[in-house]
């Protein structure tokens, strides 16, 4: 909300500059979002005047004498047209500095107007910077009873900067400027001046009096006040200055106090005109199905059970909280209104609200409550202010509480210790609170003596104050007022661990992994349009429906998404120039619930993607298949500290022919394969790109692999280059010879694989290398070349290989 | 013994005149072969011996030899002046070495992940256990047992996405629940993950964004303490110089609560565009946990109290790399990945 200074200045004498006073604002609770200057003014005066007479050689000019408290009367020409004999204006007088437009600033200097010296400047609002569409065309008019030669500028105080101060959403008493100025009191311990509410004997009650009947349990508090005797007017200047400055635009002297009212405490006042209410019974209740409003915004609203309402005899008058009946609406003719202050259920007020399309200044404020402590205080304030000028009040009809007889709350000084880790001494402590507004009795059988024996607080909240009610709401009041700077930064002990991190420990691990194999990490919104599924579907993948949101922002954002291949196949797309290309996404995913009402499933994946290079391989071969391959291997060795094997397998968005398990002492751990190309046509990758897939889940605990020496004799390697049918793994191979090879065998590796007229149809040749070992002694080339014939005699026996020629 | 003589200088000239030719080891090795190999020059006079009358040939050996180291020597000199002279050209070859350097195979982790990471690496050594939770939620351990009213309007479906009784859950906290519900106090954990709220996306807000949560509950756990773990929290991710300011604010699940400022980094609280002039910057909100969520998870409040705070790890990434649009994060684009890595 925006804070004039020059208004909170009102009620407590501060000379702190502004930068002082934010800061304090902060430390309280209240961070100031911004600071506006004002421009720069000076030498200002108030003047009275005296004459004003045609300019004689100018149509359109006037000549003004004016009294400014000094011995000699002022002459200045002005071309305004509402300036008057005994009027009270402001007066720039030479060598004053204005406002001038576009927020630039206006020197007054001597200034002859055809042919007559003029001695000044006679202000308007503009020129003092204030909002001009929101004042009098021409000269600003000043309160009659000012005396001449008062500097306007230090008795209005328009210099002062504006705050716009964020309150939170418990302190509705401080969405005002006296709560915060009392606020400010506290922390800078001066005197609060609280604004008057009497000044003269209400009218007793009549037979005119109205009757309140409470019909809802959502209010809580209802006054009705009757004033008589008004006259439509123009608000004193001050007001006026008050209500521009916090961004309310000054409208006449009724509904201008009714906005003062609400911005100074904080309790929206409404005001009906008294003589276009029917009856004299109000009662606050649900709305009736169907009920009709015309609301002051001129909106004819229907009605329904949900909205609270204040009616009269005919019917709804006004939606409680939120906005008051055109019918009743307060007029230029009007001359009695009826005030109506009240504290309605917040939550009801912000429904009603919602369901209306309908926020009001009035209603931010009901939305959280009124406390009840406010609510006879601003019609009161309302009635004192619309006296002043020269209406009577009545004596006020009330229903529900007054104030709920606050029960004071008992906080021993261990509480507060054991909460901010330091306990400040019973004399700050009850003067923290009793500056806060609360009354505060100690309980200490030794007080004066012993500060560190234990004493309890009975600390009783001020009426205004709806949100402190248990001891812990208290320690935070004294910490506010002592100041959150008290609080010493220490370091805690923690006992030993018995939570496992295993998850967080095993999602870093895979995220590290696959970074130092080159992939970089992508986050991506877990949100997605149907399109991600459809393009899927279309694309002829089969996958189940996702799990749908009920009240999405946009249809770009209505599915959980169901697998994270959608967002790095966009990626690929996208970046696809780039390539290669290595991504990977650690996330969650999910799937509809299998039963109803049970939760949809929710699963922690890792996917990983690699766009490569287009290559010229033949149809049987995919080098990229294997670049890809032989990463996934080193990430599950990383991972799991075991070697994967390879099986063929099948699975949704990935290639049919080129997609296989990794299997870790018996288990599927990942998917990797080329992605299926309808996929590629689908998000438009004109590039070889291979997927990898795992859940957190299924990884299994890493194995801390066992030493074995490494042999000290050099190892022998041969290749064979062998003719097989096309239909036998290189998996087949590796394992027939290491079964074979007498225990020789330390590796053996397929590294080449050829397919054509060489070798004819129906074959293929393949290039293997064999590497031998032993441990205890150098292999003799005897060893070798029986070893070799025991392993092609095993390859020819078990999968009909033949050496080629 | 004058024929051999001259034989033997003939050889030795003939030498002589080769090495100067001799410009590698390889030449050198030829020169030697040619000379002292199995079929060489001096190999040929000294076979030549054998035609001498007995009595000369130990003294003709004896010369020959002689001859033989000679040649030996001059071959080695001039192995070590070529030796001297490559290593000579070799100390004044300089290459280019500004030239690019072949590019390395590099990944990487997400700048908000590295953040997070970052900030529950300093949260494990100081012996927090790091949880990990379900994004779905109940309103149970979103709303009802973190103290926030039936009729609250984070409830409302204005700011939470609702699937049916279940939610999304709009931050880490129902993770407090389920770990407290789980585990008697005391309880020291933090939880970093992904959190919704039906937010549009700006540049300061994206409907998905991370969290860190922190918890500590136990005998005698106070506000000081949070201090304490959030001035370190700040100093690893920003640097060793900052300072930490609590400020009073209101959260349902704590009382007393506070937002947590830390010195602006860019400006080192001397008041910057980025702090709007305070020299602060917002991190966090936190608190003492209110005594209502101890209850709803059986604690008793009067045994046991704590902390727990929360940080959007978006804000604090912004801040970190100098960012001012918080979407950039989960646009992945390779070359903001690569510059943030």
């Amino acid at each position: 909300m925006r804070l004039p200074l020059a208004w909170v200045r009102d009620y407590i004498d501060l000379d702190a500059p502004s930068d002082e006073i934010v800061r304090r604002l902060a430390m309280l609770g209240f961070p100031v979002e911004s600071v506006e200057r004002r421009p720069p003014l000076a030498g200002v005066v108030v003047g009275r005047v005296a004459t004003v007479e045609r300019h004689p050689n100018a149509d359109r000019l006037s000549l003004c004498t004016l009294d400014v408290g000094a011995d000699e009367p002022l002459t200045i020409a002005t071309a305004a047209t509402n300036v008057a004999a005994g009027q009270v204006v402001p007066v720039a007088r030479i060598g004053a500095v204005l406002a001038g437009p576009d927020g630039g600033s206006l020197q007054i200097a001597p200034r002859t107007m055809r042919g007559i010296a003029s001695q000044g400047m006679l202000c308007s609002a503009a020129e003092l910077g204030l909002e001009a569409d929101w004042f009098e065309d021409g000269i600003l008019q000043l309160e009659p009873e000012l005396a001449a030669g008062t500097d306007a500028l230090a008795h209005y105080r328009l210099g002062d900067d504006v705050l716009e101060v964020e309150v939170t959403a418990n302190r509705v008493d401080a969405m005002s400027v006296l709560g915060l100025a009392r606020e400010l009191a506290a922390a800078f311990e001066v005197p609060l001046r609280e604004p008057a509410t009497t000044s003269r004997p209400l009218e007793p009650p009549t037979a005119s009096t109205f009757m309140v009947t409470l019909a809802s349990p959502d209010c809580r508090r209802f006054v009705a006040q009757r004033v008589t005797g008004l006259r439509v007017g123009v608000s004193p200047a001050a007001m006026r200055i008050r209500l521009a400055l916090a961004g309310q635009r000054p409208i006449d002297s009724i509904v201008d106090v009714s906005n003062f009212v609400m911005l100074e405490l904080g309790a929206p006042p409404h005001f009906y005109d008294a003589a276009k209410l029917s009856g004299r019974a109000l009662t606050v209740r649900d709305a009736r199905a169907g009920e009709l409003l015309r609301t002051l915004d001129g909106e004819e609203r229907s009605l329904d059970e949900s909205a609270l309402v204040v009616a009269d005899a005919s019917g709804p008058i006004g939606l409680a909280g939120l906005r008051g009946g055109a019918a009743s609406e307060v007029t230029a003719a009007t001359t009695s209104i009826l005030i109506e202050t009240a504290s309605f259920a917040g939550p009801r007020v912000r429904r009603m609200g919602a369901r209306l399309g309908l926020r009001t200044d009035a209603s931010s404020r009901h939305e959280k409550t009124i406390p009840l402590g406010l609510v006879d205080l601003a019609a009161a304030r309302a009635a004192h202010l619309l006296e002043a000028a020269g209406a009577r009040a009545h004596a006020p009809s009330v229903a529900g509480a007054a104030h709920v007889a606050a029960t004071p709350i008992a906080v021993s000084t261990k509480t507060i210790e054991r909460t901010l880790g330091f306990r400040p001494s019973i004399r700050e402590t009850q003067g923290a609170l009793e500056r806060l507004g609360f009354t505060v009795t100690v309980r200490s059988a030794e007080w004066q003596f012993d500060d560190f024996g234990q004493s309890a607080y009975l600390a009783t909240p001020p009426p205004w104050r709806g949100d402190v009610a248990i001891p812990v709401d208290v320690v935070e009041e004294v910490a506010r007022a002592i100041g959150y700077d008290r609080i010493e930064a220490i370091l805690p002990t923690t006992e030993p661990q018995i939570i496992a991190s295993g998850d967080y420990e095993n999602e870093r691990r895979v995220a590290a992994a696959l970074a130092a194999l080159g992939y970089r990490e992508a986050i991506a919104y877990s949100l997605q349009p149907h399109d991600a599924y459809e393009t899927f579907a279309r694309a002829g993948i089969e996958v189940a429906e996702p799990v749908e949101i009920d009240n999405p922002l946009s249809a770009e954002q209505r599915y959980l998404r169901f697998s994270l291949l959608p967002g790095l196949l966009a990626l690929a797309a996208k970046f696809q120039a780039a390539a290669p290309l290595r991504t990977f996404e650690i996330g969650h995913t999910f799937a509809r619930a299998a039963t109803t009402g049970a939760p949809p499933v929710e699963m922690e994946a890792v996917a990983w993607t690699l766009v490569g290079a287009r290559s010229d391989d033949p149809q049987w071969r995919d080098s990229g298949f294997l670049t890809f391959k032989g990463e996934a291997e080193a990430l599950l060795r990383a991972l799991t500290g075991r070697v994967a094997e390879t099986v063929t397998t099948r699975v949704a968005a990935l290639h049919p022919g080129k997609t296989a398990s990794l299997v870790v002492g018996g288990k599927d751990v990942a998917t990797i394969g080329a992605v299926d190309p309808r996929l590629l046509l689908a998000y438009g990758i004109e590039r070889p790109i291979y997927a990898g897939l795992l859940r957190l889940r299924d990884l299994p605990a890493h194995a801390t692999p066992v030493y074995r020496p490494a042999s000290r004799f050099p190892a022998v390697e041969r290749d064979l280059a062998l003719v097989v049918a096309p239909d036998v793994p290189a998996r087949e191979i590796a394992f027939v010879v290491r079964a074979s090879g007498d225990g020789l065998v330390r590796g053996v590796r397929v590294f080449d694989e050829y397919r054509g007229p060489q070798v004819g149809a129906g074959k293929k040749s393949l290039a293997v290398r064999v590497t031998l070992q032993r441990d205890d002694a150098t292999l003799t080339d005897a060893e070798v070349d029986a070893c070799i014939g025991l392993v092609l005699a095993a390859l020819r026996d078990q999968l009909g290989a033949e050496i080629r020629a | 013994m004058s024929d051999l003589a001259s034989q033997l200088e003939a050889v030795g000239a003939s030498l002589r005149a080769t090495l100067e030719q001799v410009a590698d080891a390889t030449q050198l090795d030829e020169a030697r072969v040619r000379f002292l190999g199995r079929s060489g020059e001096l190999t040929a006079v000294r076979r030549s011996i054998g035609t001498l009358p007995a009595a000369d040939r130990p003294a003709a050996g004896k010369t020959i030899n002689e001859a033989a180291a000679e040649l030996e020597a001059s071959i080695a000199a001039r192995g070590r002046a070529l030796e001297a002279r490559a290593l000579e050209a070799s100390l004044a070859t300089a290459i280019d070495v500004t030239f690019p350097g072949s590019k390395a195979l590099t990944g990487s982790i997400h700048p908000l992940r590295r953040t997070l990471e970052d900030a529950c690496a300093y949260f494990e050594r100081r012996g927090f256990a790091v949880v990990l939770g379900p994004e779905i939620e109940t309103e149970r351990n979103a709303f009802d047992a973190l103290n926030i009213p039936a009729d609250h309007p984070a409830r409302e479906g204005f700011d939470t996405f609702y699937l049916g009784e279940y939610l999304l859950r709009p931050h880490t906290s129902p993770m407090q629940i389920r770990v407290m519900l789980e585990h008697p106090a005391p309880v020291a954990i933090v939880v970093p993950g992904k959190t919704y709220r039906r937010d549009a996306n700006d540049a300061r807000h994206t409907y998905m964004f991370h969290q860190i949560e922190g918890l500590q509950i136990g005998a005698n756990v106070h506000m000081g303490h949070l201090k304490g773990v959030l001035t370190g929290l700040c100093r690893e991710i920003f640097g060793s110089e900052q300072a930490v300011r609590f400020r009073p604010s209101f959260f349902p699940f704590t009382e007393p609560s506070a937002e947590i400022d830390t010195t602006c980094p860019a400006c080192a609280g001397l008041g910057c565009r980025t702090c709007s002039g305070s020299g602060w910057i917002e991190i966090g909100g936190c608190g003492m946990v209110h005594p209502n969520v101890l209850r709803a998870v059986g604690y008793d409040p009067d045994e046991v109290g704590g902390w727990a705070f929360g940080c959007g790890i978006e804000r604090l990434a912004l801040t970190r790399y100098g960012m001012d649009d918080i979407r950039v994060f989960f646009e992945n684009d390779p070359a903001v990945l690569e510059l943030l890595a």
